[in-house]
C-alpha cells in the first residue's frame, strides 16, 4: 500500500531515488537562514542593546577597543554591571561594519545549541557562509568537520567577520571554549572574536597574551575615574563638587552599576548632596543597599510592576500586563526605560531588566511575596503559550512545577517528535525529568512514554504508552494528543518489530491528521517523517521492500533541514539496506554515503541511521573483498550504538558480521554471529533467510551436507527474487542441484533485483553446466557475469564459487575480463560502460587545492606548509574529499578526480 | 564541608533571604555567611549567585568540623 495522505507541503511528491534531492536546492541557503529553533525571539538575542540617554560614551575605552580589530580575541572581562555590553554595544554601533552579536542564556544547554545560534548569527550578519557548512542538529554536540568547514570559510574572507559573544559567562557546556580557540585559530585572520564575560573564559588567554594577540579590558579599566563619574551624574542632573565626586568614586569602586544607581537614589531626595555624604558614610553592600532604596522611592505600582517582571528574561507590555492583571502599561514601561530606572530595551518592543537588578528584585519579590513567583510563571507560561512561544511556555510551566500545563502545552502544540530529533531534544528531556510520578493524565504519560522510548527503555515505554491510551479510551480527547499517540505507537510497532500495528498507526495518523489544525502539522515536519520511517522501518523488517521503499523514500526526499535531519538520515540509511539486499552494490553504497553525509553535514551522532548507512558499507565491502575495509565500518558502527534496540539494525549488524567472518573463513563463528537474537512480533525473512545462509555454510563447511541442506529446505521464502539466488547457490554446494535450478528458473521473470542477485544466479547456473559437462555454456554464463560484476566491483560470489569454476577463470578469453579487477594482472581495463558516479556533493575550493597537491604527490605535512594550515586541518579535508569521491585512498581519489575532470 | 565566607558591606535582611542555605551576621563593614556547603558544586553555585548580586567576596575559607 502507497501511503495515500499527501505528507506536510514541504515534502515532494518525488518516489525516486532520494539522494538526488539531497545535493541540490534543497540544501540552499533558504533552509540554513531559517531560525535553528524556530524562537520567536531570537532576534532580540542577535542584537546589541540600545543606549540609554544616560549613557557616558568613554573614548578612552572605545580606543583601546579599536584594537580589537587587529587581534584575533578581545576579551572585556567584568563585574555584574560594570558597563561591559554597553560598552561593546555602543563601540559596534560607530564601527560602521556589521557585527555579528549573540547573547547567550542560562537555558541553552550544549554545544550543538551554541553553534547553531553562532552560525545564526553570523549568517544575520551578513556574512557570507556558503551552505555546505550545515548546521548542528544533535543539541549536545557539533561535529568537528563543521567547525572546520567554517573556519575554513572565515579564513578564506577579504573582511574578518567581527563576532561578539556577550554574557559568554553563561555558556558553561565544557567543550565549547575548545571549539571557539579550534575556529579561531583556523580562521586566522577572518574572525576577530570578542568575548563580554563576567568570568575569565577557558580559553589559553596566556598564549594569545604571550603573543600578543588579545585585546584585554578588565575591571580596573573599566572603572569610572572621578572626571568620567563627574560626567556621568551631570547625564542624571547631579552637580557636585569634585570632593564629593572623588569620595563616591572611592565608595563604589568607580563601579557603574552603584554610580548609576546613586545618580538614581539622590536624584530623588530633597537634598542630593546630604544623601551621598550619608550613603559614603554608611557601610552597607552598595548595589544591596542603593536598588533598595531607588526601588523605594517608585510608586506602589511601579514597584509592584519591577518585581512581577522580574521573574522573566524578556518582557513586552502585553506581557507585563499578564503578569500586573493591570492594562495600559506600555507607556509606563516606555518611562522607566527612559528614566534608566532598570529597564533595559531590546528592540521590537521588549525590554529586559539589567540582569544584576533583575536578580537583586527577584531576591525582593522573594521576601516581600513569598509563593507569588510559582504564580508568576504559570501566568507567564500561559501567556507564552498563547502567543506561540512554546520553549519559554515550558520552561515557565516547569519553573512553576504546573506539569498538567507543561505537558499540556506540549504535546497540544504537536512537539512531541521533538523529544527524538532536532536541537531541543536534550533540553526537553531534561525539562520533563523534572516532573515527578504524581503527576496523572493523557498528557503527562505520553510525555513519560516519549521520553523513554527515546532513551531506548523499551518496557517503560509500553507501559506509559498503555496508560496513556488508557486515559484516551476514557474521554474523547484533543486530537492532537491522539496524534502524538500515534507517533508514538509507530515507534513502538517499529521496535517491536510489527508492520501491522505499524499500518494501523499511520492509517489512524491520516484520520487524525485532518483534525489538527494545519499550521501545527506544518510547523512539525519531523512529526510525518518519523512517522513514515517507523512504517518504513516496519515495513523493511517484515520484508516488504517495495511498500518500505515508498515511505522512505517521502521521508528522504523532503527538504534537508535541522529538524527532520535524523529522519532523514534514518530513511537513507533503510533506503541503503533496501538496495543492498536487492542486490545494488552501487546504489546502496551511494545512498549510505549519503546518509552518513548527512551525519556530517548536521553533526548527528544518534544511531540507528549512522548506524544502517555504516553497516551497509561493510556489507558492500565484503562483497568487493575489502575486508579490513568493512572490518572498521562495523567496528565504528559498534561504537556509535551500544544499545541498538531496534530490529533492523540488530539484524543488519549480525548480518554483515557473519558475512564477514565467513569471508574470513571462521563459519563457526559466523553461525554464532548470525542470530540477532531481537524479540520481534513478525518474522523478518531477510534476517531469516541469511541466518539459515550462513547456518548452512556452517555446517557444510564441517561436513554435514544433509544438515545443510536441511537448513535451506526449511525456509519458506525461496521464492523471493531478492534471496532466491543465493539459497540457489547454498542448495547447489549442499548438492542439490534440483532445488537450485529450481529456485534460478524462478528467478528469470523478475527484474527488481540486480547485479548482486543476477551475478550469483549466473553462477548457479554455470556451475551446474560445467557438473553438466557444459563447458561452453559456463564460459558464456561466467563471461555476463563478470561484465555485470566488474561494474559494481563485486567480487565475493567469485571468490566463493569454488576451485572447478575459479579454474575456469584463470583461461582465456574469460581470462581477460577479470583481470585488473578481479585476478591480478594486465593493465586496469576501463569498461566502456563503465560511467563514473555523480559527485554527490561539490567540492569547496579548498578541497580542490588539498586535491592537486595530493596529484602532485605531495605528503599531508607538505601540503599543510604549503597552505599554511595545520595537519589536521589537512586530514579534516582530505576525509570530506574521500567522502564527496566515494573512495577510500589518495590514489583513488585523484584517479576519480581525473575521471570527472574535477582537476 | 562548612564554610566561611566574608561579604564586603552590609547586607540587607532582603538580600540574606537569597542564601536561605547559610546563616549571617552582620560585623564591621562587613557580612559573614556561614553554614554547609554539600559539595564543590554547591561552592562554585554560591559564588555565581554572589556575583550576579553584585556582592564582593573578601574572603572564603572552610571551616574545621
Amino acid at each position: 500500500m502507497l501511503i495515500e495522505w499527501s505528507v506536510v507541503q514541504c515534502f515532494t511528491e518525488r518516489g525516486g531515488d532520494p539522494v538526488a534531492t539531497s545535493n541540490g536546492n534543497t540544501r540552499g541557503p533558504a533552509v540554513a537562514a531559517a531560525d535553528p529553533l524556530g524562537e520567536p525571539f531570537l532576534q532580540t538575542r542577535l542584537a546589541p542593546p540600545g543606549r540609554p540617554a544616560t549613557f557616558l560614551r568613554r573614548s578612552r575605552l572605545l580606543e583601546h577597543l579599536d584594537q580589537a580589530l587587529d587581534t584575533p580575541l578581545t576579551m572585556v572581562n567584568g563585574s555584574a554591571g560594570a558597563g561591559k555590553t554597553l560598552l561593546v554595544a555602543d563601540w559596534a554601533a560607530g564601527l560602521g561594519q556589521p557585527v555579528a552579536w549573540f547573547t547567550n542564556e542560562a537555558g541553552d544547554q550544549g554545544a550543538g545549541v551554541f553553534w547553531a545560534y553562532v552560525l545564526h548569527a553570523l549568517q544575520a550578519a551578513g556574512v557570507p557562509l556558503c551552505a555546505d557548512i550545515g548546521c548542528p542538529a544533535d543539541a549536545s554536540r557539533v561535529d568537528h568537520k563543521l567547525l572546520a568547514r567554517l573556519a575554513d570559510e572565515l579564513s578564506g574572507h577579504d573582511r574578518p567577520a567581527i563576532l561578539v559573544l556577550d554574557e559568554f559567562d553563561r555558556q558553561t557546556a565544557p567543550q565549547t571554549a575548545e571549539q571557539l580557540e579550534f575556529v579561531l585559530h583556523h580562521a586566522g585572520p577572518g574572525l576577530r572574536l570578542i568575548l563580554v564575560t563576567r568570568t575569565e573564559p577557558l580559553l589559553p588567554l596566556h598564549r594569545y597574551r604571550a603573543a600578543a594577540a588579545m585585546t584585554e579590558i578588565r575591571d580596573a579599566e573599566l572603572a569610572f575615574t572621578p572626571d568620567e563619574a563627574a560626567d556621568l551624574l551631570e547625564l542624571h542632573g547631579l552637580r557636585l563638587p569634585a570632593e564629593a565626586t572623588r569620595a563616591l568614586v572611592e565608595r563604589t569602586r568607580g563601579w557603574a552599576a552603584g554610580l548609576r544607581l546613586c545618580a538614581m537614589a539622590a536624584r530623588e531626595s530633597e537634598d542630593p548632596e546630604a544623601y551621598l555624604r550619608e550613603f559614603e558614610a554608611g557601610r552597607s553592600a552598595v548595589a544591596d543597599f542603593l536598588l533598595a532604596e531607588v526601588l523605594k522611592r517608585q510608586t506602589a505600582r511601579t514597584q509592584d510592576l519591577l518585581l512581577r517582571v522580574s521573574v522573566v528574561d524578556r518582557f513586552c507590555p502585553a506581557l507585563a500586563e499578564a503578569l500586573t492583571g493591570r492594562s495600559g502599561l506600555e507607556p509606563v514601561l516606555a518611562g522607566l526605560y527612559r528614566q534608566n530606572a532598570f529597564v533595559e530595551d531590546v528592540g521590537h518592543s521588549w525590554y529586559r531588566l539589567h540582569p544584576l537588578f533583575g536578580e537583586i528584585l527577584r531576591a525582593h519579590l522573594r521576601a516581600r511575596h513569598p509563593g507569588l513567583e510559582p504564580e508568576l510563571h504559570r501566568r507567564a507560561g500561559q501567556w507564552l503559550r498563547a502567543t506561540g512561544a512554546l520553549p519559554e511556555a515550558l520552561a515557565h510551566g516547569a519553573a512553576a512545577g504546573d506539569w498538567e500545563f507543561t505537558a499540556g502545552a506540549f504535546v497540544d502544540d504537536l512537539a512531541i517528535g521533538q523529544l527524538f530529533t532536532g536541537l531541543r531534544a536534550d533540553d526537553l528531556a531534561e525539562l520533563f525529568a523534572r516532573m515527578g510520578p504524581e503527576v496523572t493524565g493523557a498528557a503527562p504519560d505520553v510525555v513519560r512514554a516519549a521520553r523513554d522510548l527515546a532513551e531506548h527503555d523499551l518496557e517503560r515505554g509500553l507501559n506509559h504508552l498503555r496508560l496513556a491510551e488508557e486515559h484516551l479510551a476514557e474521554e474523547a480527547l484533543d486530537p492532537a494528543l491522539r496524534l502524538s499517540c500515534v507517533l508514538l505507537e509507530s515507534l513502538a510497532a517499529r521496535l517491536t518489530g510489527s508492520p501491522s500495528r505499524a499500518e494501523k498507526a499511520v492509517a489512524t495518523a491520516e484520520e487524525l491528521r485532518h483534525e489538527v489544525p494545519a499550521h501545527l502539522l506544518d510547523k512539525h515536519p519531523e512529526l510525518t517523517a518519523l512517522l513514515l520511517t517507523h512504517l518504513g522501518s516496519a515495513r523493511l523488517w517484515a520484508g516488504s521492500f517495495d511498500e518500505a521503499r515508498a515511505a522512505l523514500s517521502e521521508v528522504a526526499g523532503c527538504p534537508s533541514g535541522v529538524a527532520t535531519a535524523l529522519p532523514r538520515q534514518d530513511s537513507l540509511g533503510h533506503l541503503a539496506l533496501i538496495d543492498y539486499l536487492n542486490g545494488w552494490l552501487g546504489r546502496a553504497e551511494r545512498k549510505a554515503l549519503a546518509a552518513l553525509s548527512e551525519t556530517e553535514q548536521f553533526g548527528l551522532h544518534r544511531p540507528p541511521g549512522a548506524d544502517l548507512g555504516r553497516l551497509v558499507l561493510a556489507a558492500v565491502a565484503v562483497d568487493r573483498d575489502d575486508l579490513g575495509q568493512a572490518q572498521a565500518l562495523l567496528e565504528e558502527a559498534a561504537d556509535s550504538a551500544p544499545a541498538a534496540l531496534d530490529p533492523v539494525t540488530a539484524a543488519g549488524r549480525s548480518l554483515v558480521a557473519a558475512r564477514l567472518l565467513l569471508a574470513r573463513g571462521d563459519p563457526r563463528a559466523a553461525a554464532a554471529a548470525a542470530d540477532p537474537a531481537v524479540p520481534a512480533d513478525v518474522a523478518s525473512p531477510w534476517a531469516e533467510v541469511h541466518t539459515a545462509l550462513v547456518t548452512s555454510a556452517a555446517h557444510l563447511a564441517e561436513g554435514r551436507p544433509d544438515t545443510a541442506a536441511k537448513v535451506l529446505d526449511d525456509v519458506p521464502y525461496g521464492t523471493e527474487p531478492a534471496y532466491a539466488a543465493e539459497l540457489a547457490w547454498a542448495q547447489l554446494a549442499a548438492g542439490n542441484r534440483d532445488a537450485a535450478l529450481d529456485l534460478v528458473d524462478h528467478l528469470r521473470t523478475r527484474s527488481r533485483t540486480g547485479p548482486g542477485v543476477s551475478v550469483c544466479a549466473a553462477l548457479v547456473r554455470a556451475r551446474a553446466a560445467q557438473e553438466a559437462g557444459d563447458e561452453a555454456t559456463a564460459r558464456k554464463l561466467l563471461a555476463r557475469a563478470l561484465l555485470e560484476a566488474r561494474r559494481e566491483r563485486l567480487r565475493r560470489p567469485f571468490l566463493d564459487a569454488g576451485p572447478r569454476l575459479r579454474h575456469l577463470l584463470d583461461t582465456p578469453p574469460l581470462q581477460s575480463l577479470a583481470a585488473g579487477w578481479l585476478t591480478p594482472g594486465g593493465p586496469a581495463p576501463r569498461a566502456p560502460e563503465e560511467r563514473a558516479p555523480l559527485v554527490v556533493e561539490e567540492l569547496s575550493g579548498r578541497e580542490r587545492e588539498v586535491l592537486v597537491r595530493l596529484a602532485q604527490m605531495m605528503s599531508t605535512e607538505e601540503i599543510a606548509a604549503d597552505l599554511y594550515v595545520s595537519v589536521n586541518t589537512v586530514k579534516t579535508h582530505l576525509k570530506s574529499v574521500y567522502r564527496k569521491l566515494g573512495v577510500n585512498r589518495r590514489g583513488e581519489a585523484v584517479r576519480r578526480a581525473r575521471e570527472r575532470g574535477l582537476m | 564541608m562548612r564554610y566561611e565566607i566574608r561579604i564586603d558591606g552590609l547586607m540587607s535582611e532582603t538580600l540574606t533571604k537569597a542564601f536561605p542555605e547559610l546563616d549571617h551576621v552582620r560585623m564591621s563593614g562587613q557580612t559573614v555567611l556561614f553554614g554547609r556547603v554539600i559539595d564543590e558544586a554547591h561552592l562554585y553555585g554560591l559564588l555565581t549567585r554572589f556575583q550576579s548580586l553584585g556582592l564582593r567576596v573578601v574572603e572564603m575559607r572552610q571551616l574545621p568540623e
